[in-house]
């Protein structure tokens, strides 16, 4: 964030900034930024790599000794070996339920996908298990719910059933947006297994374009985008589905 | 990210997105790396489990205590538009202090901040300003004198 440096670097802090988006940074101009040629998402490269990490920390870190003046915009001259598709990875699991539905029309109701979804997370449960195992950490928990609770409040609202908040300090739609958030993060989780390096595209094609879960997102996307309340709409059109990941009509 | 590799209405959002200008850009030494103490100030909309997550584009700040472990960091940067999977497989992609505990233990940084912070990079850059010059306040009370500013 490259304002920030400004701001910093004005109470007498050397500052470096990484910047993922180099006309940002050239706009912006920070004392000291380091460009990389990475995804956003991942200012530092590859997971699980610390040896190239450690590279990228240094480059930046480096620009601090750096006899220079304002501004000093350096790239990163590597790219990111984990953009690479991994043809060892596989799915965590098959789709529960006949998914996706064999015709649209009457099965594409939300019901269906919200019976599909509850289905789907319970059967994530046991890789979901194993990869937290794995990693040692989960980082599910935005909502405060629990997998499956968070399941069935998704799940209702693409029933079309009215909302309460589960939660005392959250709105239902802001609950809704930490629900899904929580979901999305759960089922790639379960994808991520030891011993293969999946990119972040296999990770998405899977849970947009296979999943029960990605379809339930989907049509929540459209059925929020005709609320009659702003927010709701809002949230439902820009904070649900990413913006590549939207297909055409919805 | 390489923007020619975008779809090109996509690359041409990314390459005009609105930033904040600055008149002067200011600019301050220090010793070298070796004897630095290093902080990181995300801008990830970083959270540790328990705190209340970022909601919307507020400018304010959280505090990440030095001895927070991995199980123990969110994200909740409000875009959904950048990959989480790094993330989730390894929290160093983002917020990489098992590699500044790395560097400090092998001598290439002198050491590593006892407190780092998190903004959410989506607020108002101007509406930071107030907020990040409280935690450069709280740098200097912590002796640091490198701060690492990744985004998301």
């Amino acid at each position: 964030m490259s304002a920030l440096g400004h701001y910093i670097e004005e109470e007498g802090i050397p500052t470096v900034a990484v910047a993922l988006v180099r006309p940002q940074a050239e706009r912006t101009r920070p004392p000291r930024a380091l460009w990389v040629p990475f995804e956003l998402g991942r200012p530092f490269g590859p997971p699980s790599d610390p040896a190239f990490q450690k590279q990228v920390i240094l480059a930046a870190l480096r620009l601090l000794e750096a006899k220079a003046r304002p501004v000093l915009l350096a790239d990163f001259p590597e790219d990111d070996p984990r953009e690479a598709p991994d043809p060892r990875w596989c799915p965590p699991i098959e789709s529960p339920l006949p998914f996706p539905p064999p015709q649209a029309g009457e099965g594409m109701g939300g019901g269906f996908l919200a019976d599909a979804l509850e289905a789907e997370v319970a059967a994530l449960a046991r890789p979901y298990a194993r990869s937290c195992a794995e990693r040692g950490r989960t980082t599910v928990g935005l909502s405060g719910l629990a997998p499956a609770a968070a399941a069935e409040y998704v799940a209702a609202w693409l029933r079309g059933s009215p909302q309460d908040s589960p939660l005392a300090d959250l709105s239902p739609v802001l609950c809704l947006r930490f629900a899904v958030d929580d979901l999305k993060a759960y089922a790639l989780e379960a994808a991520i297994t030891a011993g293969t390096r999946p990119s972040s595209r296999q990770l998405g094609d899977w849970l947009w374009n296979d999943t029960a879960i990605g379809a339930a997102i989907r049509a929540l996307r459209r059925q929020l985008a005709d609320s009659a309340d702003d927010r709701t709409k809002l949230i439902g059109t820009m904070f649900l589905v990413p913006a590549l990941r939207v297909m055409p009509g919805g | 990210m390489r923007l020619e590799e975008l779809p090109a209405a996509q690359a041409e959002r990314y390459a005009t997105l609105e930033c904040p200008s600055f008149n002067t850009t200011p600019w301050v030494e220090g010793p070298p790396l070796a004897r630095r103490r290093v902080a990181i100030v995300s801008s990830a909309g970083l959270v540790v489990r328990g705190e209340r997550p970022f909601r919307g584009r507020e400018a304010d700040y959280r505090v990440i205590p030095g001895a927070t472990r991995a199980d123990q960091l969110l994200c909740s940067h409000i875009s959904i538009n950048f990959d989480r999977t790094g993330f989730q497989e390894d929290w160093n992609v983002i917020f990489p202090l098992d590699r500044l505990r790395e560097l400090a233990a092998e001598g290439t940084i002198g050491s590593v901040a006892a407190t780092h912070y998190s903004f959410m990079g989506a607020a108002e850059p101007s509406q930071m300003e107030g907020a990040a010059r409280e935690v450069a306040g709280r740098l200097k009370q912590d002796n640091v004198d490198a701060v690492l500013l990744p985004p998301v």
